[in-house]
């Protein structure tokens, strides 16, 4: 059986930035697979290209089965890969559960029915007692954490999490991870980009690194984090200054 | 989002309350002049109501929407000048060539931004008052008189199948109560179907919406659809009402002007803000119309930009948000309020996490 999510030789160019390039990876159903690499590597810039926010300049792009490089997102959404943004993308002025409604919507035209799905996955991700609450009103966990319940609510078969911990603490963290290992209990594949290694190690299957646009290593977490490369990239790294979150 | 289409329980007590007011009001008010101004109030309130579908809930603001009144007006009156159809008759048809006229213009408008979309809406209407004024089919700036319905002593009579009374303002007003329910009927029905929170999801975020599986591009002009359609309905009535039609009372910018304003005025994106600013700008408007007699329309247009700029420093949020405002006041001021809604998770998380 083919991969859910296959790529292959994905190359973006920003004027004369390779922000991709010919990147391949696969994402086995059922998985968690961690996409890392360090700042400006091109992790969001490969999801744009994976969820239609822009076209790849080249490459392939197979979801279940069907090329789907340069659909339009709601067109990438309703084949089953929905994504959460970085930069939080709330709705503002609507409440927590109507922020919830619209990814259900995806899946029916009935408001009932809709409202019922919304309010099922704000208890299984924690956020039913903010249902009410505006969007705009949340704490950065909050948001991120309704994001990633309104990407949900259009019944993902693959779910990309554009760093989904960034900015959280430990605690916060914790209850982070172990959310996205029952998201993926319950069936729904799961892309996860954090630049933090230590965060995507343990719940990863498999982790692919970039750096500077290029795949630089692949593999289970344990082989990767021993890379020559990624220690590499990531001393390299480490000499530059960051503001943790606040990339 | 406020209004009684969110419905708390015993908010129809209000609304039956609103409606047995509106139903009796022509039996005890015998006043010309005010049965008149009733009756405008309640075509800008349903003008209004059409204009939130697509400047409220979706948060496209049209500065146009006269066109689309002008376009049931005109396709009412010409088919029942030249062919003797009936208004009613007309007012759908009016509605339905409004509704593709809206698609066919509005679908290259969406790809304009923020205040070039509205420009674009200002030039619409008016490059249609140009074509109108020249185009001898409809008399261009003569105008067009609606032929009376006569009855056997060759007098002019009341007829509700050709929806012209020259008797009296009752049924008029009676008629245009009708519509105004209708058009809210249509928003309310808008608001709480996946359309409304569709809708409402474009105006907060667009980009976000699309990657819930919105086709933001579809649904905005599904909305323009309605919201012409209701426009042009009001658009027959009013020509039956004034039983003569020219380009400047039907198309004229500030008919669009007041239109959008009565809505912001009221409160956009809520069902009950376009009533309630239609209910205190008509009257106002009527008041300086005849106390400025003469003056031009130039005046109207002061009044609205100041309006416009009182709006938008004081009160954003329209009328509805004052009443919001009293009402989180008196809640506040009970011991255990809603306070569990907020402020009960420590803040965490970095400001400005992510890039
Ligand atoms: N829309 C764009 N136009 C031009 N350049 C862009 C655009 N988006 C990203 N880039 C550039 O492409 C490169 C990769 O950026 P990208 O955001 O994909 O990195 P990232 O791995 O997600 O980094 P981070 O960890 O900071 O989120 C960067 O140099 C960035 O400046
Ligand atoms: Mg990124």
């Amino acid at each position: 059986m083919p991969a859910l999510l296959e790529l292959h030789a994905v190359s973006k160019r920003f004027g004369g930035l390779d922000a991709n390039r010919d990147v391949s990876m696969v994402v086995e159903e059922h998985q968690i697979v961690g996409l890392i690499g360090p700042n400006g590597a091109g992790k969001t810039t490969l999801f744009n290209c994976v969820s239609g926010f822009f076209p790849p300049t080249s490459g392939t792009i197979r979801f279940a089965g069907r090329e789907i490089a340069g659909w339009a997102p709601e067109r990438v959404l309703r084949a089953g890969l929905a994504r959460t943004f970085q930069v939080v993308r709330t709705f503002p002025e609507m409440t927590v559960l109507d922020n919830v409604m619209i990814g259900a919507f995806a899946r029916t035209n009935r408001a009932n029915e809709a409202r019922a799905r919304a309010t099922d996955l704000l208890a299984f991700t924690g956020l039913a007692g903010r249902a009410r609450v505006r969007g705009a009103d949340l704490t950065i966990a909050d948001k991120k954490r309704l994001e990633l319940t309104r990407a949900l609510a259009t019944q993902p078969r693959l779910l990309m999490l554009d760093e989904v911990m960034a900015g959280l603490n430990p605690a916060e963290r914790a209850q982070a991870v172990a959310l996205i290992r029952a998201i993926r209990d319950r069936g729904t594949t799961v892309l996860l980009v954090e630049h933090v290694m230590e965060v995507l190690m343990p719940i990863s299957d498999h982790v692919v690194v970039l750096d500077s646009g290029r795949k630089i290593a692949e593999g289970p977490p344990q082989t990767v984090v021993r890379d020559p490369n990624v220690i590499a990239a990531y001393l390299g790294e480490k000499y530059r200054p960051r503001d943790e979150g606040s990339a | 989002m406020t209004g009684f289409a969110r419905s708390r329980p015993g908010g129809w007590l209000p609304v039956a309350a609103t409606l047995s007011a509106l139903v009796v009001f022509p039996l005890v008010v015998d006043d010309g002049s005010w049965l008149n101004t009733a009756v405008l109030v309640l075509l800008y309130a349903g003008l209004a109501q059409a204009w939130n579908i697509l400047g409220g809930f979706a948060g496209q603001i049209s500065l146009g929407n006269a066109a689309f009144f002008g376009i049931g007006a005109y396709t009412s009156t010409v088919l029942l000048d030249r062919w003797n159809v009936s208004p009613w008759l007309g007012m759908p048809i009016g509605a339905v060539i409004a509704a593709g006229f809206a698609v066919a213009v509005f679908f290259p408008f969406f790809r304009l931004g923020g205040h070039y979309f509205a420009i674009a809406t200002i030039a619409l209407a008016e490059i249609l008052l140009i074509l109108f004024t020249n185009w001898a089919f409809v008399r261009g700036a003569r105008g067009m008189t609606i032929p009376f319905v006569r009855g056997p002593d060759r007098r002019p009579t009341d007829s509700w199948a050709f929806l012209q009374f020259n008797e009296s303002r009752v049924p008029y007003y009676y008629v245009v109560l009708g519509l105004a329910v209708l058009a809210v009927a249509i928003a309310i029905a808008v608001e709480r179907s996946k359309l409304g929170y569709y809708l409402r999801a474009i105006k907060n975020d667009q980009q976000a919406a699309r990657s819930l599986g919105v086709p933001v591009l579809r649904y905005k002009l599904i909305a323009v659809a309605i919201s012409a359609a209701v426009s042009a309905v009001f658009g027959t009535f009013y020509a039956q009402y004034l039983l003569f039609i020219d380009p400047e009372t039907t198309m004229r910018l500030e008919l669009s002007v007041l239109i959008a304003l009565v809505a912001i005025l009221g409160g956009v994106g809520t069902v009950v803000g376009p009533l309630l600013g239609a209910l205190v700008l008509i009257p106002l408007s009527e008041v300086t119309r005849s106390q400025l007699a003469g003056s031009g329309n130039t005046l109207d247009l002061v009044l609205y930009g100041g309006l416009i700029m009182l709006i938008a420093v004081f009160q954003p949020n329209g009328l509805v948000a004052v009443g919001d405002r009293v009402r989180r006041r008196r809640r506040a001021v009970r011991p255990a309020g809603d306070g569990a809604e907020r402020g009960d998770a420590p803040l965490v998380g970095a400001p400005g996490a992510g890039d």
